[in-house]
């Protein structure tokens, strides 16, 4: 164990950056729209110098578009943009060559892997064009140092093109952080609670008035409801924040957030809280003092904390493939997908999948955790191999 | 009738067989000693019958139908290892555990009060379970097994660990449920409290009931047979005697075996018709005890 708690550590550490830095493009395909030709041409011209990638290939379609012309043409391919035949639509206007402002239309505005890799050869162009036959002032060398700024405006379902701020960035931190501080620390409580009360043995007098399942059942979701009200109570001012005027935010925090996302946070988190506080109860029911709980607790820890480190690093892309992925994932599903549902525009079908997951896993946890706990509520003593507790799954308690 | 009948139960530890086929029954109104060993399977029989561990074989009948929730609402039970949840207030533990049992409002409360005030701990109602001494922790305990007035009272080892008084309070109140009608069932390794306490007993050993019936019968039929006696005279006419199984003598003194254990009345009757001076004659009645060290110390497989 000692030998194996550095490499435990590095372990983390190295997943953690992996995880955080994991980033993939895959084919993507871009519109660029202006105004100028002469835009398009430099543009494309500098984009096929852009050295080949190996992590995905971007294909670009140029597009000379008027300003007034740009709502029908999105509307045009709203449907391609929702399926991802096309990835997104840069548009540079005129007034991009003195601001540099450039506008990007996409189902994921966020995707800064991409829009990062595109960045170099847009700003290369504007820059050139700005200071083609000029001396230069102050402010033309401000403007020469300002990278190309890309506004995202995100594409969904709706109607209407939000421009897309940092609020719902900052806001799947939020959800992420309040789902993984408080599993650990109700986990944890739950988990003192049970080897409370097999080391003081009430648990004995408990089970002469009920069973051994409807104390566990009870103490889950007594638990998870009062995790719930509390949990409630904590999110209490978004709910103000998107159902009343009150607030006012300034533009670059601006949610796009309904209550249906709230809502479904909210049932999530009970469906999280059944599921760990489960797994928490059956760790607590096996060992008799918190010390050698320690050492089983760990795998159920690696169940919230890699999660959490996925969907924190999914910020940059929430569509890369391990999101993707993980978010259909048992246990992980439960912390990625309320992060990917703030950040992109997930399919009812995708979200409805996720949701058959997360209750399986849960009934299934809820059955075999049954089985551990029954058992191990009644044993004290010496500490139980992991082989033992395997054979408590058979007994006939 | 029979309140309780334990019909066949066997469980198995590992592979270790901590019950075996244990069978017996407990009457309506009586108080139902299991004796034993320590670890002869007292525990494990008895969280059996409180649906605690599900046997790996037998039953718990409880007047005519297999125990479930039901019997559990019925019943008091006061675990060997006892504990309380330490940072509860003492009332608050004592009406939680009845609320358990579906006992709840200002009744409850109330007698939870009066037991408080019979166990001299009044005044500690609102401390802390884990101020209390251990005693007093104790105390709390027994009146969480009785508080909610059950028809059952299923106590293990209830005297271990406890003062004289304490023992004597537990006594008395085990006597008063007795009188109001209840099931008292209690197991210990305690001779002396089954024989003064119980009117049925069953003896486990090896997870094996080696005895079980009600207590008169079986000193019955273990009281001695033996007769020590120190007599002046002629003793030979005992050999003639049909109801004398052998007698030894001692010198000073001699040993008669009688062949039933009443007979001894005939015997002193025949010693005095024959004008034999008595000295001493000793024909004590058998304890529980004895009878405990006879079969459990040798090696099981006696049964009734």
């Amino acid at each position: 164990m000692t030998l194996l708690i550095p490499l435990f550590m590095f372990g983390i550490l190295g997943l953690q950056t992996f995880l955080i830095q994991y980033t993939d493009v895959e084919n993507a395909f871009l519109v660029v729209a202006s105004e100028s030709q002469k835009v398009l041409d430099n543009v494309q011209d500098e984009l096929s110098r852009m050295p080949k990638n190996q992590d995905g290939n971007i294909e670009f379609m140029f597009d000379k578009l008027e300003k007034q012309k740009l709502e029908q043409r999105l509307s045009n391919i709203r449907t391609q943009i929702l399926e991802e035949k096309i990835t997104g639509l840069i548009y540079i206007s005129d007034q991009a060559l003195k601001n540099k402002k450039v506008e990007y239309y996409s189902k994921n505005p966020n995707n800064n892997v991409l829009l990062n890799k595109i960045k170099p050869s847009i700003n290369k162009v504007l820059t050139d064009m700005f200071f083609v036959g000029r001396q230069l002032s102050t402010e033309e060398l401000e403007f020469a140092k300002n990278n190309v700024d890309f506004n995202g405006f995100r594409i969904s379902a709706d109607k209407e093109i939000v421009e897309e701020g940092i609020g719902n960035t900052i806001l799947s931190f939020l959800f992420t952080f309040l789902l993984y501080m408080s599993l650990l620390f109700t986990g944890q409580m739950t988990m003192t609670s049970v080897i409370e009360e097999k080391s003081n043995k009430i648990v004995e007098v408990l089970l002469s008035s009920v069973s051994s399942r409807e104390l566990m059942t009870g103490k889950i979701i007594g638990t998870s409801i009062t995790g719930l009200a509390q949990m409630a109570i904590w999110i209490s001012p978004l709910i103000i924040l998107i159902s009343t005027t009150w607030f006012v935010l300034p533009p670059e925090f601006t949610l796009k957030l309904s209550m249906w996302h709230l809502l479904f946070f909210l049932y999530n988190y009970f469906i999280a809280l059944i599921t760990f506080l489960g797994l928490f109860a059956t760790v607590g029911s096996i060992f008799d003092n918190p010390q050698d709980a320690q050492s089983g607790i760990w795998p159920i820890m690696m169940l919230i904390i890699i999660p959490f480190f996925i969907a924190i690093g999914m910020q940059t892309n929430p569509e890369n493939q391990i999101a993707r992925f993980t978010s259909f994932f048992p246990f992980a599903s439960l912390i990625v997908m309320p992060a990917r549902i703030t950040l992109v525009d997930i399919p009812l079908a995708h979200l409805i999948l996720s949701i058959i997951i997360n209750i399986a896993t849960m009934v299934l946890i809820f059955i075999l955790a049954g089985k551990i706990y029954r058992v191990g509520i009644l044993i004290t003593g010496k500490k139980p191999k992991w082989s033992e507790v395997v054979k408590w799954f058979k007994y006939n308690y | 009738m029979y309140a309780l009948e334990v019909k066949n139960l066997s469980k198995n530890f590992n592979g270790i067989r901590a019950v075996d086929h244990a069978s017996f029954t407990v009457p309506e109104g009586s108080v139902f000693g299991l004796i034993g060993r320590n670890g002869a399977g007292k525990t494990t029989t008895i969280r059996m019958m409180m649906n605690i561990y599900v046997p790996d074989n037998g039953e718990v009948i409880l007047r005519g139908t297999k125990i479930g929730q039901e019997f559990k609402n019925k019943v008091g039970y006061l675990p060997e290892e006892r504990g309380l949840y330490k940072k509860m207030k003492v009332l608050d533990t004592l009406l939680f555990l009845a609320e358990l049992k579906g006992k709840t409002g200002k009744d409850v409360e109330k007698k939870a009060y009066e037991y408080l005030k019979r166990f001299d701990i009044a005044d500690r109602k609102n401390s802390k379970v884990e101020d209390l001494s251990k005693g007093n922790q104790q105390k709390i305990q027994f009146i969480a097994a009785v508080l909610h007035d059950p028809e059952f009272l299923i106590f293990d080892e209830p005297f271990a660990g406890l003062d004289p008084i304490n023992t004597d309070l537990l006594k008395d109140i085990i006597l008063e449920k007795k009188a109001e009608g209840k099931v008292i069932i209690f197991s210990t390794h305690l001779m002396d409290f089954a024989e003064k306490l119980s009117d049925h007993i069953a003896m486990i050993d090896h997870g094996k009931i080696i005895l079980k019936g009600s207590l008169g019968e079986i000193k019955t039929q273990f009281a001695q047979r033996n007769v020590t006696l120190e007599a002046e005279g002629d003793l030979s006419f005992l050999d003639r005697a049909g109801f004398v199984e052998k007698v030894e003598n001692f010198g000073n003194s001699f040993g008669v075996r009688v062949k039933e254990a009443s007979q001894t009345q005939e015997l002193l009757k025949l010693l005095v018709q024959n004008n034999v001076r008595v000295n001493k004659f000793a024909a004590n009645e058998i304890s529980l005890h004895e009878i405990f060290i006879t079969l459990a110390g040798k090696d099981s497989n006696i049964v009734k």
